[in-house]
């Protein structure tokens, strides 16, 4: 396997952002990423979204590889729930240190705002087991609060713990220009904030969100493309069922634990090395258990740390700086490009948010109620 | 919102509670699976649920997703049943009365009309109360239908 490198990012601001066609979300950031690398055009697109058949769309690389005057390149959709961007950068990274391609350019899309909320609900909601889930009516929170429970009840996590994170989150966000929700909170806006699914409140949730993301990838033969190249130390990949009721444990996700293993192995660094990470918090409760499972703190743990101060800059490891999927928002198919492009901008320095720096850092990408992880190790 | 095509095809799932069985290292599986989560077997036997057990989470939705709005606000548990977990719907409870721990009886009920406007009949689950209790619930119920 050949060596990879982030040599272009592009971000778009997250938020709803119904003034702009998909197409045209999707060529800012890819005139951006092209831009960054020197101006130099990808050999091939992989584009991670979830539900653009909502804004009736699909073939999504034809569209934005000809709409951005890069007709005749190669290209697909990846597609993995809510880890669909993880899953884009997954491809492309096996197609560059393949060999097949030198220049692959990683693009991630979601229009949410495009349908009237239930539809997008319920259209979120085709991550769970249609078969045995859906049948029943639950929504994606739902699910999600199903293991909030299980979890707050089995490690006697308090409700002021739990909403430590989104407090957290926005104070984050509030230097983030790329941010969907730019204004801090307080415990009580958390805690007084109504019911979505019991125990799951609205600010214990991500917002509804609209964005567009693109790293380029590249072989060392065009590292230079930028000065200061990133390299894609390790990617891991895991599944694990799609339903609730088959899981061997349910305040566990094994899959985010088997990703970031083969990432850290695969990089041959271990956790104490990781710097900053971006995780994937598209509900409080998927924040506790992915630092959990990433193993920044013990079982049951995550909530009393946050809780007590830990993981805000200068600490080791910082999380979302960017204020993560609560507060900078979850264009769902884009996250997981986001994460990755916010890390490898802390580690050249240049993120235009909360500037953390570091030589390693770590995101996770999740799909699904933690049935489709990516996690990515980068190094400066 | 669901098909008839996939409600007839869970036909008899969705009302008997099948879950298969791994005949080589034992695990009991719901969903069914074509191969078992644990070692990949693919010898498996399709056995039945049992109808009674209990509350490990469970959830109130005030916004179910579009086609369930009828039914707010929405109780959904995971329920163990046997060696077996479930998720299914409660019903003839109030969500201020569900607790973990609780003890809950399968029952057959209607839910939510499909695309082509059928009306399916799957699995919920009900409180296990005094007998006595669950037939004044039935009369209740009979003299509003």
């Amino acid at each position: 396997m050949r060596d990879v490198f982030i040599v272009g990012v592009g971000l778009t601001e997250v938020g709803k952002r119904v003034d702009v066609a998909l197409r045209d979300l999707a060529a800012e950031v890819v005139v951006k990423a092209m831009e960054d690398a020197g101006n130099e055009k990808p050999e091939a697109i992989v584009v991670g979204n979830m539900l653009s058949s909502l804004v009736e769309q699909e073939n999504l690389a034809a569209l934005i590889a000809d709409h951005t005057g890069l007709r005749g390149i190669s290209g697909f959709k990846a597609e993995g729930a809510c880890g669909s961007g993880g899953a884009a950068l997954l491809a492309g990274y096996s197609l560059v240190s393949s060999g097949l391609f030198d220049k692959v350019l990683v693009v991630g899309i979601e229009k949410l705002h495009e349908r009237p909320t239930p539809d997008t609900a319920r259209g979120l909601a085709y991550a769970a087991d249609a078969d045995y889930e859906l049948i029943y009516g639950i929504s994606f929170a739902g699910l999600n609060a199903l293991v909030m429970r299980y979890y707050m009840d089995k490690h006697g996590v308090t409700r002021e713990e739990m909403a430590h994170w989104a407090v957290m989150m926005h104070e984050n966000a509030y230097h983030n220009p790329y941010a969907q929700l730019r204004k801090k909170i307080t415990l009580e806006t958390v805690i007084n904030s109504p019911v979505i699914a019991d125990p799951v409140r609205l600010f214990d949730s991500c917002p509804l969100s609209d964005g567009a993301a693109a790293i380029m990838l590249v072989s060392e033969k065009y590292r230079k493309l930028n000065d200061t190249p990133v390299r894609v130390a390790g990617i891991g990949n895991a599944l694990d069922s799609p339903d609730l009721s088959s899981r061997f444990e349910l305040d566990r996700f094994i899959a985010a634990k088997l990703s970031t293993d083969r990432a850290l192995r695969m990089a041959g660094v271990s956790i104490d090395d990781v710097d900053v990470a971006e995780i994937h918090d598209a509900y409080s409760i998927v924040a506790a258990i992915s630092i959990e499972e990433i193993g920044f703190a013990e079982r049951g743990k995550a909530p009393r740390l946050w809780a007590e101060g830990r993981f805000r800059p200068g600490d080791k490891p910082v999380l979302n700086p960017s204020g993560g999927l609560k507060a900078r928002g979850h264009p769902v198919g884009a996250t997981g490009i986001y994460q990755v492009a916010e890390i490898a901008m802390q580690l050249r320095g240049d993120f235009p948010g909360l500037k953390v720096g570091g030589e390693v850092g770590l995101a996770q990408n999740i799909g699904g109620v933690g049935s489709n992880v990516t996690t990515v190790v980068l190094r400066r | 919102m669901t098909t008839i095509q996939r409600i007839w095809r869970l036909r008899n799932r969705l009302i008997r509670l099948s879950g298969t069985k791994c005949q080589d290292c034992g695990l009991v599986t719901y969903p069914p699976k074509a191969a078992c989560p644990k070692c990949g077997s693919r010898n498996l036997i399709e056995i039945e649920l049992p109808r009674e057990g209990e509350v490990l989470t469970y959830t109130v939705l005030n916004i179910p997703i579009k086609g369930f709005e009828q039914y707010a606000p929405l109780i959904i548990a995971i329920i163990k049943l046997g060696e077996a977990k479930v998720l299914a719907q409660l019903t003839d409870v109030k969500p201020e009365e569900v607790r973990v721990g609780m003890r809950v009886q399968a029952t057959i009920r209607r839910t939510a009309p499909t695309l082509d406007g059928v009306v399916p009949y799957v699995v919920k689950f009900k409180p296990i109360r005094g007998e006595e209790a669950d037939l004044k619930e039935r009369e209740a119920e009979a003299l509003t239908a």
